[in-house]
């Protein structure tokens, strides 16, 4: 597996005293930390830890309960609701159950993020094929997702994640659902996808994944976020 | 947006109108029959509103003469009426006026007064006042005047009974008024229904649009134009229909020989067809409006 390094020196995401609360008790307690551009994050910890939660926060799909969080510069307590969108392009998301719309098609579940975007109707389809062939789906473009494996459908997603070039991909244990080998060829995109200057979090208790792992992984527990181990 | 994002919005909303079809056809066939409903009271009111401005514009008081009259006391009875206060104009109709009159109004049962022996017909004075919509007050100091001069046996004027059913518009109006709101608000919240179970239809597709970083008009955008689609059919389905309908009445109509014209009934005019697929548009579009609103809080 490659060395996941952060090469930059600048963060791409800070959080700030960072608490989630859902009623009294808080999921996520005074969470201070910084993830540099292009770094490999694992987020690991037991179900319940709040890893979805955190996730969630960083694309505004959850509101923090105090604190503050800073993505790519832009403090998200901040941001007007009709910006929401563009900063989510900035970030792609790759989900345990996959979240593909199940009536269209792969290419048009990946083309959508770059209509969305208003990409030139004459660069999406090349685009979209780049995308396809590097996940290795170059030919699958007409299916439909419950047609797909898992594994066919995890990389979809992570097709759908990447297509836009956004400089973070969160992924909330997307081998959840994949079997070891399948699994590998999953964070082998993601690999890539770092290799080509992405900022990658992936929220996962999946040992053999930790195991493998080169990059910074933090462990969240009882709502606090602890260093499992340093970059290596 | 540019054109690639309405290049997608039109795909997707084709794409809504193919995967649930009853539920547009259900909207639209709603659109169709609250238009049909507000249509037939809009041509009724129209006609009737049309009735009574003619009533109106029309208003004369007609004053009886003693029988027997010669005619060049009629002339300067005329002449007495039209110096008198309030009156713009007078004019003398004799007895075999008034009888050639009657017939041509009668027609196809003239015949009927081929049998009289003699003209049962008064003389009379038809007068016009000098304002066309005078009050009540104004008429009867006009009547009473004119029931002073010696040569005039009676005098009879149709205003209390045009007030009277002035007074019935008036509350055809405010029926019309309530009922369109009904209607209105019963469509809306039809097709608020329908957009909903649409949205529900669709919800793994909306949240994929909201994480992947879709703008609010770009994720709404088709269903606005779904529900323009169904507005503009169904009035112009609503339109199409009543206008059939109005045919068919008239020439039904125009067969049987009733005393009602059928060349006096009007369809709804230009601006009034307009308002009416302008309103079906409304009901449609804000239903939706309010189903996007509230998905858009959620």
């Amino acid at each position: 597996m490659a060395r996941l390094e952060a090469n930059g020196t600048t963060p791409a995401i800070e959080l700030f005293h960072v608490f989630k609360r859902y009623g009294a008790q808080p999921t996520l307690y005074d969470i201070n930390l910084a993830v540099m551009q292009n770094e490999f994050l694992f987020i690991t910890g037991p179900s319940g830890a709040g890893k979805t939660t955190f996730l969630r926060l960083l694309f505004l799909d959850e509101a923090v309960s105090e604190g503050h969080i800073v993505v790519n510069g832009i403090n998200l307590q901040r941001i007007p609701r009709k910006r929401v969108p563009y900063l989510r392009r900035q970030i792609g998301v790759v989900f345990q159950d996959f979240r593909l719309i199940e009536h269209y098609s792969v290419y048009e579940n990946v083309a959508l993020v770059l209509e969305a975007a208003g990409f030139d109707r004459r660069y999406i389809p090349k685009r979209v094929r780049q995308v396809l062939r590097m996940v290795g789906l170059a030919d699958a473009g007409t299916a439909y997702p419950p047609g797909l494996s898992g594994g066919e459908q995890q990389r979809v997603a992570v097709a759908r994640a990447a297509v836009g070039k956004p400089p973070i991909l969160l992924a909330d244990e997307p081998t959840g659902n994949l079997d070891a080998s399948t699994a590998a060829l999953v964070f082998d995109l993601f690999a890539q996808l770092h290799g080509m200057g992405t900022t990658i979090i992936v929220a996962t208790h999946d040992r053999e994944l930790l195991g493998a792992a080169q990059g910074r992984v933090m462990r969240l527990r009882g709502g606090h976020m602890e260093t499992e181990q340093p970059c290596s | 947006m540019n054109r690639t994002e309405w290049g997608s919005v039109f795909k997707r909303t084709k794409r809504n109108f193919r995967a649930v079809p009853h539920l547009h056809v259900a909207a639209t066939s709603t659109v169709v029959f609250s238009l049909l409903i507000a249509g037939m009271f809009l041509i009724l009111y129209a006609n009737v509103n049309d009735l009574i401005d003619a009533w109106k514009r029309d208003f004369r008081v007609i004053a009886y003469v003693k029988k027997g009259l010669p005619p060049a006391e009629g002339e300067s009875l005329v002449k007495t009426i039209t110096e008198m206060e309030g009156i713009r104009g007078a004019v003398y109709v004799s007895e075999d006026q008034a009888l050639s009159r009657l017939k041509k109004q009668m027609k196809h049962r003239s015949s009927l007064l081929e049998g009289l022996v003699e003209n049962p017909l008064p003389p009379s004075v038809e007068i016009e006042l000098a304002r066309s919509d005078p009050d009540e007050v104004q008429v009867r100091e006009i009547v009473q005047r004119l029931r002073a001069v010696p040569e005039i046996e009676s005098v009879e004027y149709a205003r209390a009974w045009l007030h009277r059913f002035s007074g019935f518009v008036t509350f055809f109006r405010l029926a019309t008024v309530v009922g369109g709101g009904i209607i209105f608000a019963t469509t809306v919240f039809i097709c608020s229904n329908t957009i909903r179970l649409t949205l529900y239809a669709r919800r793994q597709e909306l949240e994929v649009m909201k994480i992947i970083g879709a703008t609010d008009g770009f994720i709404k955008m088709p269903y606005y134009l779904q529900n323009f689609v169904e507005g503009l059919l169904g009035s112009v389905l609503a339109v199409g229909i009543l206008y059939g309908a109005y045919g068919i009445f008239t020439t039904k109509l125009a067969a049987h020989h009733t005393l009602l014209s059928a060349g006096n009934i009007r369809f709804l005019s230009l601006w009034e067809m307009t308002g009416l697929i302008g309103g079906g548009i409304s009901m449609a579009w804000l239903g939706c409006h309010l189903s996007l609103r509230q998905f858009t809080k959620s």
